[in-house]
C-alpha cells in the first residue's frame, strides 16, 4: 500500500501538467484573496458588534455631568483661552495650579525627541486622582493634548478635561485611579509619557515620571477643537503599527453615545454612513489603509502598543450636542472602565470595522492576506522544482513514455534532476536584502531639508539600479536561466514568508504590500523579446516602492517632504515598523524581480526552455543533455 | 347533662390527640435555611442581592440567624464601585437596605467553595469548625436550600473557579437523607438552565423548583441606574413579591402550591420548573405544604421519642379515666333525675356565691365606709373652696 501511494505520488509529481499549474494557482490565490476582501462588507460575512465583557455594563448608569458643571466649564475655558499665546512651561504652570487646586497630585515631565533634524520637545503635565475607596493597583487615563494631531488648538478638550477632573473628584465610586494627562502635542507628548510610565523610555531624551499609579487599564483622549454644537462622536482607534484597541472599548463608546445620549458615532472620517455596501467598503478600506501605514492617529495611539486600550473622541457634524454631552459620554465610558475587573480581553484585538455596529474578525479576513502571501510561496516552490527538472515541460509526450521506464530504474529518475547552481542566486538575494539597509538608514536619518533631495536621488538610482546590476551580472557571471529561476524563487520565498507572518500582526500592511508586489510572481527573463522586457520593466517601475510613495503623495496632495518627515518621525518617536517592511521586505523582492526581467540568459543547452515559443525548438535537445 | 358535656371536651381532645399522632410524627421541629450566592464580582451584584433578599424574608418569617447559613462570595456593600457605600439594594427604589443591621454571613469570600458547600450539607467538617458554620439539622428539620449564580446544563459555577454538578448535589442530599439530616427540603435555584440542577436528585422528601428550563436563560428583573448594575433576577423578584404580599406573617396559610402557581412565563420570562415526585405523598402532599414550613420558623414542639411512648400511655389512661368518669357522671345524672328539685336548688346557690368578690375581713365595715365618705367629701370641699378663692382673685 505505501509503495502504491508513493508510486502514485511520484507519478503525480512527475506529471508535466502539475508543473504548468503553479502560475495559474498563484493567480487564483490573488484573485480569491481580492474577491474575499470585497465580500467582507456583506451581511453574510460581517457580524454585528456586541459587548462581550460582562463587567463593562455600558450605559447602565445615569450620568450627572451637566448643570452647574457647564459654568465650571466656561470658567476653565476662559482660563484656557488666556493661555493660548503663552509658552508650554507657562501653560503648564497654570494647569498645575488649577489641578492642584482641585486637590490632585500633579507631576510634570520633560521630553526631547530628535527626528529628521528637528527637535520635538515639550513638557507634559498630569494629575492623579486617587480612587477614594480603591486600591492603587489600576488606573485609567483621560488625555487632552494642547494641540490635536492636525496641530489645531484643543481649547474645549483641555477645558473639558479640567471640568471632568473637578467633577470626578466629587464621586467616591472609583475603583481605579484616574490620571488626567495634558500634553503639548498629540504624538510625542503622550508617547514620552506612556514610555516613561512603563519605564521603557530612554532617560537621556525623556524624563522619568515623578508620580505613578497602578497598571493602566484604558485611556480616552479628547480632541475637541470646534466651537459650535455637534451631532456625533468620531471614534479614532488606530494605534501604531496597525495595532488596535480591544473592540469592547469601541463598542462601549458606541453603546454609551448611541444608547444613552442619542448621539451618533462615526469611524474613519466617514461623516455620512448609510450602512450599505459601498459605505461599509469605504470605511473598511480607509481603516485598512490607516492600519497599513501604521502611523499614530491621535494621542491614544501611543497607549495601544503597551496593551492599554485607548481611543480618541472627536465631535463632528452639525447638531445640538454640546460640551456637556461630550462630557457625559466620557463620564459613561469611565464608569464602564471603572467596572472592569481585569484588562479588556474578552473581545477582539484583530478586526476590521466597517460601521460602528459591524465588523469582521481576524478569522474571517485573514485568509485574504494569507492567500496573497501564499501565491509567492507557491511560485517559489514551483520555480525550485522547475529549476531542477529541465526539459520536462517541453517533452510531455516523451516524458510519458519514459515514465514506464522510470518506475523500474531509479537511475533514470535521478537523471531528471539537474544540479542547481546555488551560489549566485543565494548571493544575489542576500545582497539585495543587505542593500535594503541603505534606504532604511537614509530615510530615517537624513535631515529634513535633505529628505526630498535624498528621495529623488534614490528614486533615480532605483530606476537605474536593476539595469546596472543586470548588466554587471550578465557581464561577469552570465547567469543561466536556472540561476534566474533560483533568484526569483528565493526572493519570492522570503517575500511569502515575511508577508504571511506579517499578516497576523498587521493584516492591512501585509495585504497592501502583497498586492503591490504580486506582479513579481509573473516576471521572467525575456532574452529574445526586448518589447516584452520593456513592458514588464515599465510595469515593475510603476509598482516600485518609490513610485508608490510618489503616487500616494500626489493622490493625497501632500508634499513628499512631509510624507518622509512624518515617516521618519513615526520611526524615531513611535517605533513604527512600516519602513522596515517597505525597504527590507518589499524593495529587495522588487529589485530581484526587476533583475530577473532584465536578465538575458544565454540559450545554452544546459538550460531548459522557458517559453512556449522556444519549447518546440529546444525541446528535443533539452532532454538528453540534462546531465 | 351539663357535667357530661363538660367532661366530653377533654375526651374529644384526647381523641384528637390520638388521631393527630401519626401526623405529628411527620411534622418538623426546626427550620433551617441554606442561602448561597455563588458568584463574585461587581457585575454580579444582583446575585448577592437575590440571596440577601431571601435572607431578609426568612428572618422576617422567624428563622433565627443561628439557623441560617448565608454564603456570600463577595462584598458588594464595600465594593469601591458602590455609589451607596455599605448598602445592598434589591430594588431600584432603594427602600430596603438589605445590608443594614444584623447581617450574619457565615461563609464569606473565598470560603464559598463547592467543597465547603458539600461539607456543610453533609456535616463532614472538622472539629475546628464553629457551630455557626455548621448545619446542625436532624430528621425533624425542614431545610430551605436557595442557590443563585451562573449555571449551565447540570452545573452551577462557584466564583468563576469551579462548579458543582447536578450529580454532586444529588449525592449530597442523599447523604443528608441517610444521615437523617433533614425531614423535608425545599430546593430553590435561580440561575440559567436551573431546572437541570435538580433533575438528578433522588432522595425522598425534596420539593425542588428552578427558574428556567434546559437551554433557557434566567434574566435579571431590572437595573438601578445609580448603582449601575442589575439589582435582582426575575425569578427571585417574583418569589419575593409573593412572599411579601401573600405571606405576611407566620400564620399565613398559603401553600407551596400557591407559590408555584404564581410563576408565569410572562413574569419570569423563562419556564420555571417544579419537581414533586421525590416527595412522600407526591404532588398533592407536596403542594399542600405551607410556605412557612420552609420559609418560616415552626412553633410546634415535640418531646423526645423515648418519652413519646409514656405520653401515649398517659393519654390512654387519661382517656380511660375520662371514660370512667363519664360513665359515672351519667349514672349520677340518672339518679339526679329522680330527685331533681334539691339538686337544682343547691347548684345555682353554689354557683351564685362564687360569682361575688368577698371582702377579706368583716370587721368595722360601716365605720370604714363612713371614714372613706368623709375623706372624699373633705376633698371635694377643699377643691370647691380653692376654686371659689381663685375666682375673685382674678
Amino acid at each position: 500500500m505505501p509503495s502504491l501511494i508513493s508510486r502514485g505520488a511520484s507519478r503525480i509529481r512527475r506529471d508535466p501538467r502539475i508543473l504548468k499549474l503553479p502560475p495559474y494557482l498563484s493567480l487564483l490565490c490573488i484573485l480569491v484573496g481580492v474577491v474575499w476582501l470585497f465580500l467582507l462588507p456583506k451581511n453574510e460575512y460581517s457580524r454585528r458588534t456586541y459587548i462581550s465583557e460582562n463587567a463593562l455594563l455600558p450605559g447602565q448608569v445615569h450620568t450627572y455631568f451637566g448643570g452647574s458643571d457647564q459654568n465650571v466649564f466656561r470658567a476653565y475655558k476662559h482660563e484656557v483661552n488666556a493661555l493660548v499665546h503663552q509658552s508650554n512651561i507657562e501653560i503648564n504652570d497654570k494647569l498645575e495650579s488649577i489641578l492642584k487646586g482641585l486637590g490632585l497630585k500633579v507631576g510634570r515631565q520633560n521630553f526631547t525627541y530628535h527626528s529628521a533634524g528637528h527637535v520635538y520637545s515639550g513638557e507634559n503635565t498630569y494629575a492623579i486622582l486617587q480612587a477614594p475607596r480603591g486600591d492603587a493597583t489600576e488606573a485609567i487615563v483621560l488625555v487632552a493634548a494642547w494641540k490635536n494631531a492636525k496641530g489645531e488648538l484643543n481649547r474645549n478638550g483641555v477645558a473639558l478635561l479640567l471640568t471632568l477632573a473637578r467633577y470626578f473628584k466629587r464621586w467616591s465610586l472609583w475603583s481605579k485611579d484616574i490620571i488626567f494627562l495634558l500634553t503639548p502635542d498629540s504624538i510625542a507628548g503622550p508617547q514620552a509619557w506612556v514610555d516613561a510610565y512603563h519605564d521603557a523610555h530612554d532617560s537621556s531624551r525623556v524624563d522619568s515620571l515623578p508620580l505613578k499609579s497602578g497598571a493602566l487599564q484604558g485611556a480616552v483622549a479628547i480632541d475637541y477643537v470646534r466651537e459650535d454644537r455637534f451631532e456625533s462622536v468620531h471614534i479614532v482607534y488606530d494605534g501604531i503599527n496597525g495595532q488596535l484597541p480591544n473592540l469592547d472599548l469601541i463598542n462601549s463608546v458606541v453603546n454609551i453615545a448611541g444608547g444613552q445620549m442619542g448621539m451618533g458615532t462615526g469611524l474613519q472620517e466617514m461623516w455620512r454612513h448609510d450602512d450599505k455596501y459601498p459605505d461599509r467598503l469605504r470605511t473598511m478600506l480607509r481603516g485598512m489603509l490607516k492600519q497599513g501605514l501604521g502611523l499614530a492617529s491621535g494621542p491614544h495611539s501611543s497607549f495601544i502598543p503597551y496593551h492599554v486600550d485607548a481611543v480618541t473622541l472627536q465631535p463632528f457634524g452639525n447638531g445640538w450636542q454640546d460640551e456637556m454631552a461630550m462630557g457625559r459620554v466620557i463620564e459613561g465610558t469611565f464608569r464602564s472602565l471603572n467596572n472592569l475587573l481585569e484588562h479588556l480581553h474578552q473581545s477582539f484585538f484583530f478586526y476590521l470595522l466597517m460601521h460602528p455596529h459591524r465588523f469582521v474578525s481576524i478569522g474571517t479576513y485573514l485568509p485574504s492576506a494569507m492567500l496573497v502571501a501564499a501565491n509567492f510561496t507557491i511560485m517559489a516552490i514551483a520555480l525550485w522544482l522547475k529549476s531542477g527538472q529541465p526539459g520536462l515541460t517541453s517533452t510531455s509526450g516523451k516524458a510519458e513514455n519514459k515514465k514506464s521506464d522510470d518506475e523500474k530504474s531509479d537511475s533514470k529518475t535521478s537523471s531528471q534532476t539537474v544540479e542547481r547552481d546555488l551560489f549566485l542566486p543565494l548571493g544575489f538575494v542576500t545582497g539585495c536584502q543587505f542593500l535594503s539597509v541603505v534606504p532604511l538608514y537614509l530615510f530615517n536619518n537624513a535631515p529634513d531639508g535633505m529628505l526630498t533631495l535624498a528621495f529623488i536621488t534614490f528614486a533615480a538610482l532605483n530606476t537605474i539600479l536593476p539595469h546596472l546590476s543586470s548588466h554587471l551580472l550578465t557581464k561577469y557571471y552570465t547567469p543561466t536561466i536556472q540561476q534566474y529561476q533560483l533568484i526569483k524563487s528565493f526572493s519570492l520565498l522570503l517575500l511569502g514568508m515575511f508577508l504571511s507572518s506579517l499578516a497576523t500582526l498587521n493584516f492591512s500592511l501585509a495585504l497592501l504590500v502583497g498586492l503591490l508586489a504580486c506582479p513579481l510572481t509573473f516576471m521572467q527573463p525575456w532574452p529574445r523579446s526586448p518589447v516584452m522586457r520593456g513592458i514588464c520593466m515599465l510595469l515593475l517601475d510603476a509598482v516600485a516602492p518609490t513610485s508608490v510613495l510618489v503616487a500616494g503623495a500626489v493622490y493625497w496632495d501632500v508634499s513628499l517632504g512631509t510624507v518622509l518627515r512624518e515617516a521618519a518621525f513615526a520611526w524615531d518617536v513611535s517605533g513604527m515598523y512600516s519602513p522596515v517592511v517597505v525597504w527590507c521586505v518589499w524593495w529587495p523582492a522588487w529589485l530581484a524581480g526587476s533583475v530577473t526581467v532584465l536578465g538575458k540568459p544565454p540559450p545554452t543547452p544546459s538550460s531548459g526552455p522557458k517559453r512556449k515559443g522556444e519549447k518546440k525548438a529546444e525541446g528535443v535537445e533539452g532532454k538528453p543533455v540534462s546531465k | 347533662m351539663r357535667l357530661s358535656s363538660l367532661l366530653r371536651v377533654p375526651a374529644l381532645f384526647a381523641a384528637a390527640l390520638f388521631a393527630a399522632a401519626p401526623v405529628a410524627q411527620a411534622e418538623h421541629t426546626s427550620n433551617w435555611a441554606v442561602l448561597v450566592s455563588t458568584s463574585r464580582f461587581w457585575f454580579n451584584y444582583r446575585h448577592l442581592a437575590n440571596v440577601l433578599s431571601i435572607y431578609r424574608t426568612v428572618k422576617r418569617l422567624g428563622i433565627p440567624d443561628s439557623q441560617i447559613i448565608l454564603m456570600l462570595p463577595d462584598d458588594m456593600a464595600c465594593n469601591p464601585r458602590n455609589a451607596f457605600p455599605g448598602t445592598v439594594y434589591s430594588n431600584a427604589d432603594r427602600a430596603v437596605d438589605l445590608y443594614g443591621d444584623n447581617i450574619e454571613v457565615d461563609y464569606r469570600g473565598y470560603e464559598v467553595t463547592v467543597e465547603n458547600f458539600i461539607r456543610l450539607l453533609t456535616d463532614r467538617v472538622g472539629d475546628e469548625m464553629p457551630r455557626s458554620k455548621r448545619l446542625l439539622t436532624d430528621d425533624r428539620s425542614n431545610i430551605l436550600v436557595y442557590m443563585t449564580g451562573h449555571g449551565g446544563n447540570e452545573f452551577l459555577k462557584f466564583q468563576d473557579a469551579e462548579e458543582i454538578g447536578a450529580f454532586d448535589l444529588a449525592d449530597a442530599f442523599e447523604q443528608m437523607w441517610e444521615k437523617k439530616r433533614y425531614h423535608e427540603i425545599l430546593f430553590m435555584i435561580d440561575t440559567c438552565q436551573a431546572n437541570t440542577m435538580y433533575s438528578k436528585l433522588y432522595s425522598p422528601n425534596i420539593i425542588a423548583t428552578g427558574s428556567s428550563e434546559l437551554d433557557q436563560s434566567s434574566y435579571s428583573h431590572h437595573a438601578d441606574n445609580d448603582v449601575g448594575v442589575a439589582v435582582i433576577d426575575r425569578y427571585t423578584y417574583y418569589n419575593l413579591e409573593f412572599l411579601e404580599t401573600e405571606v405576611r406573617d407566620t400564620s399565613s396559610k398559603k401553600t407551596v402550591g400557591d407559590l408555584f402557581d404564581s410563576y408565569t412565563y410572562e413574569k419570569i420570562h423563562s419556564h420555571a420548573g417544579v419537581r414533586y415526585d421525590l416527595f412522600r405523598g407526591g404532588e398533592e402532599e407536596a403542594r399542600s405544604r405551607l410556605v412557612t414550613d420552609f420559609f418560616g420558623n415552626v412553633q410546634n414542639v415535640e418531646v423526645d421519642g423515648s418519652k413519646n411512648t409514656t405520653l401515649e400511655e398517659d393519654l390512654l389512661s387519661l382517656s380511660r379515666t375520662i371514660a370512667a368518669l363519664q360513665q359515672k357522671a351519667e349514672e349520677e345524672e340518672q339518679a339526679a333525675r329522680q330527685n331533681t328539685t334539691e339538686a337544682v336548688k343547691s347548684k345555682p346557690m353554689a354557683h351564685h356565691k362564687t360569682q361575688f368578690a368577698k371582702p377579706l375581713t368583716d370587721e368595722n365595715w360601716w365605720t370604714k365606709k363612713i371614714f372613706g365618705a368623709t375623706a372624699l367629701a373633705g376633698c371635694a370641699l377643699l377643691w370647691g373652696i380653692s376654686s371659689f378663692l381663685e375666682a375673685p382673685g382674678k
